[in-house]
Formats: C-alpha cells, structure tokens, sequence
C-alpha cells in the first residue's frame, strides 16, 4: 500500500514539474480575413465608453469591409465584454490571443484594466493598438516593439491648456475639479506643471468619485477657492453636473476642460451653462471638418445607435485608423514584423478622422499634439492650430 | 454662518431624497421581511419608463410620472408573486440574492432598452431658478424634492397609521398568518405594499433625475444611502425613515464640507454604526424582541 | 443501503468506496487540467481557485454562523494589499506575503467582529457594508500606502528564482485552495463548527447551552476573514497588479451570491458556486451588452428554482436516487 501511495505521489510531481503548454504560432491571418480583438466594458457604470468605442470601430471595419477589405482580406472584430473589471480583461485578453488567436489587440479602456493585461501582452508579443489610457504611462517602457499608441497624454494635455488659460485668457488661480483615478490625477499632475510653469496659482483640488451625483459641495468648495478659472478633468455626467451647480450658486468662472467632454452631448446635459468653455482636442471634431462629419454620418448610417456617443465612435476609428494604414503599406504578405515595418514607416499621416501620425524605428506614440477649441452657440469653434509636446516614447 | 447654511439646505434637499428610497426599502421589509436590493434599479426602471413616455410619446408630464408609478407598481408586485412568493422555501439570504439577481437583470434592461449615455430628465421645475433666502441658495427643484418628500413621507404615514388598509398592512406585518385567520386578504396587502414600495421608489427616481441627469446607473449611490438611512432610523420605522435619509444627508454634506470630500461616504457609514453600536435597533426602531 | 456502526463513521469526510472514487476521480481532474484544457483557461481556473477560498471562508461566517457580511470584498482588499505591500516594497518572499495577507485581514475580521455582537440581521449589514466601503475609500485615497488609483504592481511569483509559467500558478493555487478547503471541513466537523451552527440556530439558546458567544462570533469573523484574505493575496499575485476598484460592493455582493447560489451552508456548495460564478461571466463575456440580462436571470432562476442552492439540488437528486423506488 506504502509503495503504491510512494508511486502516485511521484506520478504527480513528474507531472506538475514537465508541464508544458503548446507553443503560439503566427496568428489571425488566413487568405480571407484577418482577425483582430478588443475587451471594452460594454455593461457596468463605464458602459458608455465602451459601447461608443466599440460600436465605432466595428461601424468602421464594416465600412472597410464593405469596400472589399484590406488587400483582399477582410477584417473581423472580435468584441468582449469586461464591465471594466482588471480579472475579466485579463481573461478576456488570454482567451482573445490564445483562442480566438487575434492577430491584433486593439484599444482596451481604463488605465487599471492596461496594467493588468500589460505583462501578458508585452510577453506574448501581441500586436497592441492604442491601448486607450493615458499615454505617458509608456514613457521608459522597455520591450515596446509591438505597441503603437495614438492618443494623448493627460500630463502633457493638462499642462498645455494650462499654460493657454494662463497665457491667453489671462486666468491668475485655478481650482481643479477631477476624476479620483489615474485620469484625473494625471490631468492634475500636468495642471500643476502648467501652474508652475506660467507662475500662476493652484487654488484648490476637488476630487469626485464615478458615483458621486451630489456636487453642490464640490461646487461650493469650488467657490470657496476663489478662483478665476476652473478646469474639468471629468466625465459627462459628472462634468454636467458640476457646471450646472456652479451656475446655481452664481459662480461663473473661465472654464477650461480635457477632450473627454468635447461631445456634443454636453450642450444637451449642460445646456446654457456650457457656453464659452475651452476644450482641447486631438482630432478635428465634427462640425468643424468635412471628413469628420462624413465618416460620422458613414458610422451612423451603419450604427445608427452610436447617435447617442459620436465623440467616442469617432475615438475608436481614430484608434484603429493607423493599423489599417499599416495593413494597407504591408500589402499581400501580412506578418507581425510587415505590419510593425509599415506602420512604423508613417510620417505625418492624416487618415479620416486622426491627423498627423508619426511612428518610427523607436516612436511608438503616434501623436503629440493637442489644439483648442471653444464652444460658442452649441457649436465648437477652433481656437488655435496644433500645439505640440515632446514626443514621450 | 451663511456658508453653514447652504450646506444644510443642500444636505436637506438631498436628504430628502435619500428619504424617500429609505421608505420604500423600510416598507417592504416590515410586510415581508425582504431587504430588495433591486428597489434602486426598480427605480432607475421607472424614470426612465417616465423619460420614454414623455420624450418618445410625448405625453404630458403629469400623465407620463403617473403612468410610469404605475407600470413601476405592477412590476414590483409581479415579480413579487411571480418569483419571491413561489420560493417560499428560500431562506432570507436566498431571498436576497433573488433581489440582487433581479438588479442586475434591470440593469440589463434598463441598457439595453435605452441605450447607456446619459440624458436629461424633463421636469417642469427648473434646476437653475434659484430662491434667495437671505444668503442661501436653493433651486426650484430641491425646493419642489423637498415638497414633494414631505407630502409623500406624510401620505404614508396617514396610509399606515390611519386607515384600514394600513391597518390591515401593520397586521400583515407583525403575523402574517394570524392576519390570514381574521379575515385579511394577505395577498392583496402583499401586491399593495410592493406595489407602494416600487412606486415610492420610482417617485424618488424621478425627482432625482433632473437633479442628477438620467443614466442606468443613476441610483446607485443614492440607493446605498436610502438603504443605510433606512438602518440608521430604525429599520422597521417609517418616521425612522425619513428621519435617518434626512440625517444623513445633511451630516455628509457637512462633512463633506468641513474636513474632507474623499471620506465623505465613509465618515456617512462610521456614523451609522457608532450609532447602531449604542442603539443597535436605530434610532426609532422598536427593540427587538425574540423568541428562543 | 447505509448502516453506521461507529460514531467515527459518522465523522468521515469521505465515505466508501463510492466517495473515495469520486474524489480520487476529481483530484486526478484536476491535476491533468493543465493537458486537457488550453492555456488561457488555466488562468480562469486559477482565478476560480482563489474565489473557492473566498467563498468557503465567507459560507464558513454567513452559511455556519449565520452573520451576514456584504463587505467581504474589504477582508479581500486587505489581504491582498498586504500581500502586495509586502512583496513589492519590502520584497518578502510570496509565502511570507500571503501569511501576512491573511493574518491582517483575521485581525481586521477580529475587530469587525466585535460590533457585530450587538448586531443582527440588516443593522449588522449596514455595518459590514460600511466596512467594506471604508476600506475601499481608504485605500482609494491613502496614495502613500497603497498607491491610490495608479495601482499597485506586484512581482512575479518566483521559486528559488525562477519564474512561474501558468501551470506552476496552476497548480499552486489548486494545491492551497484544496490544503484551505480540507482545513474548512475539519473546522465544521469540530467543536468550533458546532457551536459556530448553534449560533446561527438560536445564539440565545447556545450562550445559554455554554457557547460563549464573544469568542465564537468574533472567531467566526476572524477564520472567514483570513480565508478572504489568503484569497486577496491569490487574487493580487494572479493579476500581478492592484487597484482599489478591484474590491467594491460590487464584489462584496459578488462573492455573497457565490455561495448562496452553490448552496448556503455547505463547503461543496461554495465550491461549486465559486466555480459556476467564475465562469458564467467569462463565457458570457461574448453576450456584451446582454450580459448582465442573462447573469441575472440565471440567478434568480437558480434562486427560485432550488432555495437550497445547486448543491442542495445536487443532495436532493442523490437522496430520490438513493430511496428509489419509493
């Protein structure tokens, strides 16, 4: 009995100790199609990104689809749901690369979600496209040869309108008014770097969490500070609501924002109250662009759901333009390193939506700069040409 | 000093919001023992059945809200007796985790039927006319929440305490058998009190939605704080209700204000227990008895 | 048919020839998954290895105590931010770290015991729902200890230097839930167990009985958070990364519905809620917006279908065949 237990003990550590998993292949590529993946959170309170993200870069792909593909492959989108949770993108991802075999990972929202896949997909030398969180978080980052980033830094783009507001509207003190994550903080951070650089004042910092929906304190706080100016790094709702109650109790300070509040669904959330607020932005928004507006109105035709998100539709082309230049520049023989060659090989590109993208043998962050905008009579109004910041990675 | 007071004013306001979902969540668990945790989405449900009504069909405002208390009401006591009443088996927990299965069901729908962006609420009250008094500040909207809180809040209390129906709803609730015995319809009272409860729920829905703009997920915080209002007044105690959702708000608004706006949910909950702690049946709950 | 001669008979774990089939049967599963499943799915076992932790230790406080805690999710945060600190700032070695996770987490299990002696039914809710808020807030914000919304990065699991592939992950977790799982079954076996089921009975009649209930409830708390803690710090080395949105209510109610899915009450049953609502959400993750429809209704179906949970289904369909036919 002692030697037969003796026996199946060993029987097992043999097998833990040799257990090996199948070696991966060159994948998502047949004749007919090429097969790319995206873990977007399509329920949960973050559903609203996810869906208008989403929904545009499959509005998109069918289009391209539609007019025969990419060199004579088309291209499939394979979507998954993660409610914005870190363990589900992770699985999500793992089962994207290793079952459905993705020849390309695209976008992927929330910084926290980006942190958890990172290692899997860096080891696994997964195409990565956009990886949608702030992109200065690439800065220093080692083994990037797969990655291509086409979205703005929220350090950089903080401290850029900060520097504007000071500069050209004459703002003296800033009150701060932030999401309590990894975007806000950031926009913080660049806040402050702009502050110091144009040697103006930080009045006051108010935080608010996804779930709050009462800031009449944060509004008075907001007050409290004194300041001539306050900058949103917020959320539609949140931004909405903030803006509202300010205008409540009578205060009317400049107002500056990030690009997440550039959609035109402010102007219905905030009405009269969103008049005269300065925004950047990092592609042409509709309404102040023909190819914009057609590619919206191609998205809408496709989808007309994505009426209730064009900011985000038109995000997510904008994130997945690039790739298929590079697939268009690969040509017939698509193979990971063709694809990275092509795409590397863009210099000041400007595809529909996205303008000015560069990558390089050792650029990965396509974009590095932001514009500004104002909003003037529901309509948004450009204010400057492009202003750059330093290329990051 | 005038500072201080318009934090009060906003916290009331709110407060008695949280009020109002802390009724319903109290009324419900004195007639079935239930904590439902669907009654925030319940809610969400039927603002937005109101916001379909009013924008899509273009009903009038008045028609639409009753409308959609009503379609909230019939939900509420369907899946009362469709689900809860057959799984009578179901222990406590079990019935819990039927309310939260039906949440995220909801949820689901609530996406799905209408989309996850966000969206404004029409309401005949404006959220930026605002009523000077002295140096406080108070839009037409928190004052008519507030109104509307205190009629609902005393509508209840003269259903419960002073008639018939509501006496027969007290007797339901201490011995639901006895009250069988003499005569009660027990079912019906059942349907009522989901009914009522459902309602009451979206009725804080909708005067919540201008003020916080309409989402599918628009009561999540405001159901939590109806829930531990709900616990902090006593939490088989209507009056205890609304005194807990009125509390509440105005202590997180202040603090909220005066020491830091990060903790503010967090100091909101160590209240609650510190004061569950001295007086584990809430503040105007009735000790509790049991047999062994 | 079944006759018991001895009351030792009574105490086994596994009984006949039957059982000892059926769990050697489970166990060699388990060992060979690594060959018969593909890769990414070791991942989602993992994962289902750590929530089996954490659902045992919460049924061992909800399903034999008879508290309700809905703020789990907070025991779990603690444990694996522990875990975390410890591993990535003072560079312990993972088994120090994981100890140390669960150890916390039993203290702050202790505390949070003790108001809940006053407590029952939904006051005591309210209370361990506010703890599990607390926790969340304050790691959310104190950026110092926990690195706030930037998250919190873990090294790899390594042993004697060398990294751990999937399997190795595999393979640990199972072997430490299974160690964790048997320690569980023990407990409810023991005295500890019978009087944590005379308090969830009638916690009167068991002070009177000679329970003391201020040792057992605040233990109760204290063992269901060690286990949530070991669990967190699973859960922190698995994802290799920490934020405080990973521990909400959100997960708090995640975990209560685990084990009042599988079966309140019964470690099978929380096992086998762990593992059925680990991967109904993965597999459904291709139902997008449609998920939560589907999630929530298979719930409620459960539910109001079979009160006891899937493995009080389960015991029901083997005691109909056992006094078939009658």
């Amino acid at each position: 009995m002692k030697l037969a237990r003796i026996g199946v003990f060993a029987t097992v550590l043999v097998l833990v100790a040799t257990a090996t998993v199948a070696q991966t292949q060159e994948r998502g590529i047949t004749d007919t199609e090429i097969v790319i993946g995206s873990s977007q959170p399509l329920s949960g309170p973050a559903a609203f990104w996810g869906q208008g993200v989403g929904g545009g870069m499959a509005a998109y792909l069918q289009w391209i689809n539609d007019q025969g593909g990419i060199n004579g492959r088309k291209i499939r989108l394979v979507l998954r749901d993660d409610s914005y949770l870190p363990p589900r993108a992770v699985a999500n991802v793992r089962e994207l690369v290793e079952r459905e075999r993705i020849f390309a990972l695209v976008s992927l929202i929330g910084s926290a979600n980006t942190f958890a896949v990172r290692d899997y997909v860096i080891e696994n030398q997964v195409l990565w496209i956009t990886p949608t969180a702030d992109a200065n978080m690439w800065a220093g980052f080692r083994n990037k040869k797969y990655l291509f980033v086409t979205y703005p830094g929220y350090v950089d783009e903080g401290r850029i309108l900060t520097s504007y507001a000071a500069k050209n509207e004459g703002a003296k003190s800033f009150a701060v008014f932030y999401q309590n994550d990894l975007y806000g903080q950031k926009g913080l951070l660049g806040i402050k770097r702009g502050i110091a650089e144009t040697k103006t004042k930080l009045a006051v910092a108010v935080p608010y969490e996804v779930t709050d929906r009462d800031l009449s304190g944060h509004a008075l706080k907001l007050r409290q500070s004194g300041a001539d100016a306050v900058i949103l790094y917020a959320t539609p709702t949140q931004g909405a609501l903030i803006v509202r109650e300010m205008a409540k109790i009578g205060y009317s300070p400049k107002l500056f924002s990030s690009f997440t509040l550039a959609d035109p669904i402010m102007f219905q959330l905030a009405g009269d109250a969103w008049n005269g607020i300065i925004l950047t932005a990092y592609y042409p928004v509709p309404g102040s662009d023909p190819k914009v507006d057609a590619m919206l109105e191609t998205l809408l035709k496709i989808n007309p759901q994505l009426r209730a998100s064009p900011f985000n539709a038109l995000a997510g082309v904008s994130f997945i333009e690039p790739f298929i230049e590079g697939l268009r520049r690969a040509g017939r023989n698509v193979t990971r390193d063709g694809v990275v060659q092509a795409m590397e090989s863009l210099r000041n590109w400007n595809g529909d939506v996205i303008r000015g993208v560069t990558f390089g043998a050792d650029r990965r962050q396509g974009i590095n700069k932001i514009y500004i905008i104002k909003s003037e009579n529901r309509q948004y109004r450009k204010l400057t040409d492009w202003i750059e910041y330093p290329v990051g990675f | 000093m005038a500072l201080l007071a318009q934090y009060v004013v906003g916290g009331l306001a709110v407060g008695s919001l949280y009020a109002l979902v802390a009724l319903g969540i109290v009324l419900l668990y004195r007639t079935s023992r239930i904590l439902n945790f669907a009654h925030g989405d319940l809610a969400t449900f039927g603002t937005f059945v109101a916001f379909a009504l009013i924008t899509a069909a273009r009903w009038s405002f008045g028609v639409s809200v009753v409308v959609s208390l009503v379609v909230t009401a019939v939900v509420g006591a369907a899946f009362f007796f469709l689900i809860i009443r057959p799984a009578k088996e179901a222990t406590l927990l079990g019935k819990i985790v039927i309310t939260l299965g039906l949440a995220l069901f909801l949820q689901g729908a609530t996406t799905v039927l209408w989309g996850t962006d966000t969206k404004t609420m029409p309401f005949p009250l404006s959220d930026t006319r605002v009523y000077r008094l002295g140096e406080v500040v108070v839009s037409q909207i928190s004052l008519g929440s507030f109104a509307v809180g205190l009629i609902l809040m005393a509508g209840m209390y003269v259903l419960v305490q002073r008639t018939r129906i509501g006496l027969a709803m007290r007797a339901v609730s201490q011995h639901t058998v006895a009250a069988q015995v003499l005569g009660i319809p027990v079912r019906q009272i059942f349907a009522l009190t989901w009914g009522l409860a459902s309602a009451l729920g979206a009725a804080a829905g909708i005067l919540l939605a201008p003020v916080t703009l309409l989402d599918p997920y628009m009561m999540l915080d405001p159901f939590l704080k109806g829930f531990a209002a709900a616990v902090l007044g006593g939490i088989d105690s209507m009056p205890g209700a609304a005194a807990g959702g009125l509390l509440l708000g105005v202590v997180e608004a202040l603090f909220g204000a005066y020491v830091s706006v990060k903790f503010k949910t967090t100091l909101a909950f160590v209240i609650i227990i510190a004061v569950l702690a001295v007086r584990p049946e809430g503040l105007l709950g009735r000790e509790y008895k049991r047999r062994v | 048919m079944e006759l018991r001669q001895r009351y030792e008979e009574d105490l086994y774990l596994v009984r006949g020839a039957l059982g000892w089939t059926a769990l050697l049967a489970f166990a060699a599963l388990l060992v060979l998954l690594p060959y018969l499943a593909p890769g990414y799915f070791l991942y989602t076992a993992s994962l289902i290895a750590a929530h089996v932790v954490i659902a045992v230790g919460l049924n061992l406080l909800v399903g034999y105590t008879g508290q309700i805690s809905l703020g789990h999710a907070g025991f779990v945060a603690l444990g694996a931010y522990t875990a975390g600190i410890l591993a990535a700032r003072l560079h312990l070695p993972w088994p120090v770290a994981m100890a140390a996770g669960g150890v916390v987490a039993a203290f702050f299990g202790f505390l949070v015991g003790i108001p809940a002696l006053r407590l029952t039914g939904p006051y005591l809710t309210i209370a361990t729902l506010g703890f599990g808020i607390a926790v969340n807030q304050v790691l959310t914000n104190w950026d110092a200890l926990s690195g706030g919304r930037s998250g919190l990065f873990l090294p790899k699991l390594a042993v004697a230097g060398v990294r751990l592939r999937d399997h190795h992950i595999y393979y640990l977790f199972a072997a430490l839930a299974a160690a964790l799982v048997w320690v569980a079954f023990n407990l409810a076996r023991s005295h500890i167990g019978r009087a944590f089921v005379a308090i969830r009975d009638s916690d009167i009649a068991a002070e009177v009985m000679g329970v003391n209930l201020t040792v057992y409830k605040t233990l109760a708390f204290a063992v269901s958070a060690f286990y949530a803690g070991i669990g967190g710090a699973m859960l922190a080395y698995l994802l290799g990364f920490l934020e405080p949105q990973m521990f909400t209510l959100f997960e708090s109610i995640y975990y209560f519905s685990m084990i009042v899915v599988g079966g309140l009450g019964t470690i099978p049953g929380s096992i086998l809620g762990a593992v059925v609502l680990t991967i109904l959400p993965q597999q459904l993750a291709g139902l997008k917006q449609y998920l939560p429809l589907v999630y929530g209704a298979t719930i409620v179906f459960v539910m109001a279908v079979e009160p006891w949970g899937l493995y009080g289904r389960w015991l029901k369909v083997k005691l109909w065949f056992k006094t078939w036919p009658f």
